[in-house]
């Protein structure tokens, strides 16, 4: 088998009494669409802030593509190919939706730091190509804060996509959408993903969403992983189905 | 076209309209234009509310009397370095503070750049043998033709104008791009690869350099330089400046540094409460245009 292109062992972080992760075991193949999920307060965006440098683990290995990450700030990770999008809809409410993923695509390629040349031209192909992706050709000139959540979503999509990560780390993808929207918007993440080649890793609290693209499943509760494998895994499960899918159907 | 050549021939012609005295405003005026607009390269463009930038302009300005009184040069040598000089100290302070500074975000930061600039005062207040201490340092005016202010005037405007031009190509470029998106998230921004506080002390740094510039050229002009340049009451004159011609257009602090200028002129000389007079105009200019008076004047316009 090979090497996994995110493997986690026993991350582990406390906020003063309280243990938020208690020696999370997580291992991802590459081309996996992992769905972690669990009821409120179970760990996830902890788990996500910790294992993207946000956080300091309190204990815990983080290893992508086979090297030791541990602790290594954000811009350091995206550089060596891990994105991330937010809980929080984060795209830049004033620049319009072209220059959101121009700033992406300038800082991937390095560019950011040059003081001189004008910007607004730079990479606009390839950031309408993006935008084009996602379903946002439209919209290229629109300031992303006026723009529909949804479409502030995919924005947010575009602009990690932009970085060309090999790992792509969702919170709450779907967060604050109709249940039809929620659906369009997962199988857009997930096509998109299929299409780039990109193995991604998404929290979620929608049982439809999560059983509809995902390929592996891990349960997190109360800060540690409850049970794992493929959605009828852990569907099976009877332990899940008493602290959560029970509560959630 | 016309919309260049009209203020070029303006700021060129401006000599030959205007008495002497006016003359020595409209020196003040580049000064404070280029103050206000290298102060807002931060807060506008990158969201960084500094309240210590008098550091850098007081900085500029007494590195510019040191050289002059205290290096032991030639005076027409000493004149020349006055540029390179100043904006080389001021960048070395601000890299210093920034580098704490940058640390922070928000108040916290705020805070830090204004505790910073109260330390630079008392030193200015207390190391006399450098400094002149509470007098300040005088008799700075440049030598020959520059001592009159026909002439000084286009030797200001002739560093003022490349360095704007220069501030404004670095607002549009990647840098300036990646800056406007830190302003509005630097968390997201950490996520595509940016390193948010190394970013953040380079803006902080070329903005400490043109503010230091226009301090060394404003002291030049007045010929003093004085402590109070690097109190806490001088943090806020590039604030004003900048909220008053509007933080979100590039030149908005330089018709906001005019108006501030030539106010405080046309008001002082009639009054000895001017303060209180300018106070009541910022805060009806600011209530009723709360994009400052460029942001205003583009909403007639579209």
């Amino acid at each position: 088998m090979s090497e996994p292109i995110l493997r986690i062992e026993g991350l582990a972080k406390r906020f003063g009494g309280l243990e938020a992760l208690g020696g999370v075991d997580l291992s991802v193949a590459r081309g996996d669409f992992r769905a972690i999920i669990g009821p409120y307060g179970a760990g996830k965006s902890t788990f996500f802030n910790t294992m993207t440098g946000l956080l300091r683990p309190d204990a815990g290995r983080v290893i992508f593509e086979g090297r030791d990450v541990t602790g290594e700030p954000p811009h350091r990770l995206a550089r060596r190919g891990v994105g991330r999008t937010f809980q929080i809809t984060s795209v830049f409410q004033d620049l319009n939706a072209l220059e959101n993923v121009q700033v992406s695509l300038l800082a991937h390629a390095r560019r950011n730091w040059s003081v001189w040349p004008a910007a607004s031209a730079m990479h606009a192909g390839r950031a309408r190509e993006l935008l084009a992706l996602v379903g946002l050709a439209a919209s290229a000139g629109r300031l992303a804060g006026t723009l529909a959540h949804g479409d502030q979503k995919r924005l947010e999509l575009a602009i990690a996509l932009a970085s060309e990560p090999r790992l792509l780390l969702l919170d709450e993808p779907t967060a604050g959408m109709a249940a039809q929207e929620r659906l369009e918007s997962i199988r857009l993440v997930h096509r998109v993903a299929r299409e780039l080649g990109v193995s991604c890793v998404f929290t979620e609290h929608d049982m439809a969403v999560v059983f509809a693209v995902a390929s592996h499943i891990t349960v997190l509760h109360q800060g540690r992983v409850l049970a794992e494998g493929t959605p009828a895994e852990v569907r099976a499960r009877r332990e899940v189905q008493q602290v959560y899918l029970g509560e959630a159907a | 076209m016309i919309r260049v050549a009209l203020p070029v021939l303006l700021l060129l012609g401006l000599p030959f309209a205007l008495s002497d005295f006016w003359l020595f405003i409209a020196i003040e005026v580049l000064a404070f234009a280029l103050y206000a607009v290298s102060f807002n390269v931060l807060l506008g463009y990158g969201g960084m509310l500094s309240f210590g930038h008098a550091a850098f302009f007081g900085v500029g300005g007494y590195a510019a009397a040191i050289l002059i009184k205290q290096a032991g040069l030639p005076g027409g040598v000493a004149f020349a370095l006055v540029p390179l000089v100043a904006l080389a100290v001021s960048a070395a302070f601000a890299l210093l503070i920034g580098y704490f500074s940058v640390q922070r975000s928000g108040i916290y930061f705020a805070m830090l750049t204004f505790a910073f600039q109260m330390l630079l005062y008392t030193i200015a207040l207390k190391a006399t043998s450098v400094t002149g201490g509470d007098d300040g340092m005088t008799g700075l005016k440049p030598p020959g033709l520059l001592a009159k202010p026909f002439y000084y005037y286009y030797f200001a405007l002739a560093l003022i104008a490349p360095a704007l031009y220069v501030l404004y190509r670095m607002v549009n470029s990647p840098f300036g791009f990646t800056l406007r998106a830190l302003r509005a998230n630097p968390r997201r921004v950490q996520y595509i690869g940016v390193n948010v506080r190394a970013h953040q002390l380079v803006a902080f740094v070329i903005s400490g350099a043109f503010a230091g510039l226009a301090g060394a050229l404003f002291a030049l002009s007045t010929g003093n330089v004085f402590p109070g340049w690097l109190n806490w009451t001088a943090s806020a004159t590039p604030i004003v400046m900048a909220v008053l011609g509007g933080v979100h257009t590039f030149l908005g602090p330089a018709v906001g540094a005019a108006v501030y200028v030539v106010l405080e002129v046309l008001i002082s000389g009639r009054t000895e409460y001017w303060p209180l007079a300018m106070g009541v105009i910022i805060v009806a200019l600011v209530l009723l245009m709360p994009e400052g008076l460029s942001g205003f004047a583009r909403r007639k316009a579209a």
